[in-house]
């Protein structure tokens, strides 16, 4: 054995690299059919060096050196959040992780992108271009994606694991984002260069539209001055209000919660999700955008059938602006901002409907915005709402002119 | 000479024992001991329960008994409670809580189970609402996805059925189900010890004259809810979320539910019960059998309030014998002659509601508390004259619990209880859900030609498994006059505000209208969340607007409901043009019809534009 493949090495050194794949040996026992754009490269364009080939080219471990060796630059990718997941480690760090160092590891490395081959075809020898379940596999329930082709996360009860699902979980159905409906895919707008740059996406919604003033509220330049396209361009967005992990310690209480999932130390639970359209404040760039919880994070220890420590302890009240991607030619109407308390945090106490204090949730409501922060921008100052809820005369020209241009459309004949 | 006395000594304990009033010495005590007495006036075991109560032999003293443990359930109410309140027997057996003749109805009707007889839970004769003779049916003979449903599912809280292993939910049959209240468990704490920790049994061996909430809660914690609703508490989305003692929490109800603290009914917040509102007449029935729950209610809000024009009508007592007078012997506070006592929609006296110094004043029927009542009639907020076709609780609900998406399951693999028939038969339901929902609630006309808050009733999807597997139904959505279609009901929930919904927040948003939530896109209403068995007709609503088409895909269930039509939808949102600056109820354009041309006149266009230089 040990003389054949001095042998192989000696006529592949004789043969150069001038015929590389008529030169590999590597076919005689692995018997592999190469499809793609890489179909018709030799093998060890991607594994290496034939005395020690790479068993997976495609590994962040080597920094993808298979890949990287054409893509350069790529490498970068290694460092990319979504193979860091810096942003969803930080905040396990300063929550659960603070309970139960082991948090992260056992309920978060699922959507950890280790390879190139993660995104680009499971299988090494097919490679391809991503598509959209390529995204969907991690990008799902509350992550970003679902929602782009009309799908919601369900309520975790039994009760409700019912319709169509992704990747094992049931979801809601929802209006699509109309750019799924017109067909385009993740890879429209987010490209690689843009994740190198850690841009999170290559267009801005400006890059192929221009807001056109024939649109009334186009024409108001606060709105576009102030504010992201997506603040009223966004039809929905999933929203989760009080995130619980229970965690399971010898206990056969676990039994008594019939919830998704229920099988590990940890259960997931949520006191309410909703999936109309989110609550506003400020983000980074300071513009007004869509926010929601990232987390309103509650944990219980259950060990031996009792809490240990403080039960449905809360761990973090934080919010993040973010972009949903369920964008619709429409929009809300004045009064879904302008006379709106309760989607700038700003709801009075009578008002409010959850008492989530007197179930010992530690938060007046979720729609008060004391307690609470923005990870990544700001709640809209109490003055700005002021100020935009004041029915000052442009506002109010503004504002019959929009309700007359919707009633003035209305068939008074119509009805069954 | 020693014989004389004993003789009287004899005839004495004999003429006690006739008199049937010494409980003391009956025998039934001698193994109950430390039972409660029932009340004053129920002194005599045998009176109530039959059986021997002069041989302390218990196989002989328990032969004759009515009923093994509760002599008030249907099988011998005649015998037991019938013997003495017969007029409170008969109107319960013609009483809905009874008959279930509105469910069995309702359930046909959107079911495609319809059939021309009226049905009961047990074949009854009564009176119809008109006073005509009226046979209903026995429900075991509907033999129907209707009738199956019903027996299986429903009539678990039918007043003539126990209910004995539903944690929190458990009740006895016939009158106790009411007057003798199971607690939580349905075990007895009483002091009997021959009884204590048995189940399924009430609390306690003492009538409760009066029921409390948590009597009326044992069956009104579903569907409507408004048991729940009313205490301001929630079974939401059941996430059993935050948890409680390391169990599921906050606080559990029956069927695994947890519920959650909201905003409570004012009237509840005040301190009053179920019972301070509804009359006996509304809770036991009034000797006529009706075909639906919303036809034997008499009481309405206007009754106390006032309605925009008529203050609250009264009555005044003048015989001694009239029912506020017999109704309230046991309330801390009598009615007497004299009185003025305020009347139900339907025109008879409360028993705890009267008018004093100018005052609509109503008496906690337990607590004795006195509440004022605040008269609405002639305020400019209850005067608009666009609202007149207005329920109260259009406005002044805080909430409506909306049940969207309801896929039940008939699997004739599977042996399901059959509560009316007492046995397991082939056939077992199950549910799944797709959202539940409080805020905001769509409006639409009820069967009084008012509009109304209106919630599922129901948006059924059915799937029917057949003996061999195969599915003969999957998601099925059943007709409904004429044509498949989903159905929403008229509905009050309970959960009354002091303060009601904001004139801008109901006008600007459609989603109160039945569009569900929405965007709007020029002249089309788009909803979000949307039905499966569509494209785009939204779960949560019934009205689409396409290019301002304004179309209905879903009924309102009753006589004369309907969803609002085009000309009523463009109105509603035509008021946000006057609403922007007419903000209060007060002002004068409210006291008139609406003139929807005025933007155009000079005053208003002057107005508009002078907005734009200034």
């Amino acid at each position: 054995m040990r003389l054949m493949m001095l042998f192989i090495a000696v006529f592949l050194t004789a043969a150069g690299p001038a015929d590389a794949r008529g030169a590999e040996n590597c076919t005689v026992c692995h018997r592999v059919t190469l499809a793609g754009k890489h179909g018709k490269l030799p093998c060890l364009s991607c594994h290496g060096k034939e005395v020690r080939p790479s068993p997976n080219p495609a590994s962040f471990v080597d920094n993808a050196a298979g890949c990287t060796g054409c893509h350069r630059g790529y490498g970068g990718m290694a460092g990319h959040v979504m193979a860091t997941l810096s942003g969803e480690r930080g905040f396990v760090q300063r929550t659960y992780g603070r309970h139960d160092p082991a948090f992260f590891t056992n309920n978060c490395g699922e959507c950890h992108v280790r390879s190139c081959l993660d995104c680009h075809g499971s299988d090494g020898h097919r490679i391809v271009r991503p598509d959209l379940n390529a995204c969907l596999s991690c990008h799902k329930g509350y992550f970003t994606g679902a929602e782009y082709s009309g799908r919601a996360p369900r309520e975790e009860h039994e009760r409700y694991q019912r319709g169509v699902e992704i990747e094992g979980e049931p979801y809601l159905k929802m209006l699509p984002d109309v750019h799924f409906e017109k067909g385009l895919t993740c890879a429209a707008c987010h490209d690689m260069a843009s994740f190198l740059a850690g841009r999170k996406s290559a267009k801005k919604c400006t890059g192929c539209h221009q807001p056109s003033r024939k649109v009334l509220e186009h024409r108001i330049a606060a709105h576009l001055d102030k504010m992201e396209c997506y603040a009223c361009h966004s039809a929905w967005a999933p929203q989760e209000y009080g995130t619980f992990y229970l965690r399971f310690t010898d206990s056969t209480v676990q039994n008594l919660y019939r919830l998704r999932d229920n099988n590990g130390e940890y259960v997931k639970s949520v006191y309410l999700k909703k999936q109309d359209a989110p609550p506003l404040g400020v983000n980074g760039r300071g513009m007004v955008s869509p926010v929601r919880p990232e987390f309103i994070a509650y944990y219980s220890h259950l060990c031996n059938d009792r809490p240990e420590g403080v039960e449905n302890r809360l761990l973090a009240a934080e919010w993040r602006a973010f972009f949903p991607h369920t964008v619709r030619r429409g929009a809300p109407m004045c009064d879904g901002c302008h006379d709106n308390r309760r989607r700038f945090l700003l709801e009075k106490p009578e008002e409010r409907i959850y008492r989530l204090r007197e179930d010992g949730m530690s938060l007046d409501s979720f729609w008060d915005r004391t307690g609470q922060r923005v990870v990544n921008g700001s709640f809209l100052d109490a003055g700005r709402y002021q100020e935009m809820a004041a029915r000052k005369p442009a506002y109010t020209k503004g504002y019959v002119e929009k309700w007359k241009s919707l009633v003035n459309r209305v068939d008074s004949s119509s009805s069954r | 000479m020693t014989i004389i006395p004993n003789n009287a000594v004899r005839l004495f304990i004999l003429l006690l024992l006739l008199s049937g009033c010494d409980r003391g010495r009956s025998t039934c005590e001698s193994c109950h001991r430390g039972i409660e007495k029932t009340s004053e006036s129920h002194a005599s075991c045998i009176s109530c329960h039959g059986g021997n109560d002069r041989t302390k032999d218990k196989d002989t003293s328990h032969r004759g008994m009515y009923g093994r443990k509760n002599p008030a359930a249907p099988e011998t109410w005649e015998k037991s409670c019938g013997a003495c309140h017969r007029y409170q027997l008969e109107r319960v057996q013609s009483n809905l809580m009874h008959t279930n003749t509105g469910m069995i109805k309702n359930i046909q009707l959107t079911w495609e189970g319809n059939d021309p007889r009226l049905f009961a839970t047990m074949q009854t004769k009564t009176f119809d609402a008109a006073g005509e003779p009226l046979q209903l049916a026995g429900v075991v003979g509907l033999n129907n996805l209707s009738g199956e449903l019903y027996r299986k599912f429903c009539s678990q809280c039918h007043v003539g059925n126990e209910t004995g292993d539903v944690f929190a939910a458990s009740h006895a049959a016939g009158c106790a189900a009411c007057h003798f209240p199971y607690n939580d468990r349905g075990t007895y704490e009483g002091n009997d010890r021959t009884m204590r920790g048995k189940r399924p049994a009430a609390a306690s061996h003492a009538l409760a004259p009066l029921p409390g909430n948590d009597v009326c809660f044992r069956c009104h914690n579903r569907s409507g809810r408004i048991a729940l609703s009313y205490q301001g508490l929630y079974d939401g989305n059941n996430s059993l979320v935050p948890t409680s003692g390391g169990k599921p929490g906050p606080v559990m109800i029956s069927g695994g539910r947890n519920v959650v603290q909201i905003a409570p009914d004012v009237h509840h917040v005040a301190g009053m019960e179920c019972i301070d509102c509804h009359t006996s007449r509304d809770i036991m029935g009034d000797g006529y059998a009706y075909e639906n729950m919303y036809l034997q209610t008499e009481i309405a809000c206007e009754d106390c309030h006032g309605s925009a024009k008529s203050p609250p009508g009264y009555a005044v007592i003048t015989r001694e014998n009239e029912e506020p007078v017999r109704e309230s012997k046991r309330y801390k506070m009598q009615m007497r002659p004299g009185m003025q006592m305020i009347l139900t929609a339907k025109g008879r006296p409360y028993s705890n509601v009267f008018v004093a110094d100018g005052n609509v004043l109503l008496l906690g029927k337990k607590s004795g508390r006195i509440f004022r009542s605040k008269v609405i009639t002639g305020t400019p907020e209850h005067t608009i004259v666009g609202h007149r076709r207005l329920e109260c609780h259009a406005c002044h609900s805080r909430t409506v619990v909306q049940c969207y998406g309801c896929h039940t399951r008939y699997d004739k693999t599977l042996d399901g209880m059959d509560f009316i028939k007492k046995r397991e038969t082939p056939g077992r339901f199950s549910e799944t859900e797709d959202y539940r929902m409080l805020y905001p609630f769509p409006l639409a006309l009820n069967q009084r030609g008012k509009i109304s808050p209106v919630t599922p009733g129901c948006q059924t999807f059915v799937t029917v498994v057949e003996p061999d597997g195969t599915l003969s139904r999957n998601e099925y959505v059943a007709r409904y006059k004429g044509k498949p279609q989903l159905r929403f009901a008229p509905f009050y929930s309970h959960n009354t505000g002091k303060k009601a919904v904001d004139c801008s927040e109901c006008h600007g948003n459609p989603a109160f209208l039945g569009f569900g939530q929405h965007v709007v896109e020029g002249g089309t209403i788009r909803g979000t969340l949307i039905c499966e068995k569509s494209a785009d007709k939204p779960l949560d609503g019934f009205l689409t607007m396409r290019e301002g088409k304004v179309k209905a895909f879903s009924a309102i269930t009753r006589e004369n409901s309907r969803p609002l039509n085009g000309n009523e939808v463009k109105r509603a949102l035509a008021l946000n043009e006057c609403l922007i600056c007419h903000e209060k109820a007060v002002d004068p354009i409210y006291r008139k019809r609406i003139d929807y041309r005025a933007l155009d006149d000079a005053l208003h266009r002057r107005l508009l534009d002078g907005s734009r230089s200034r």
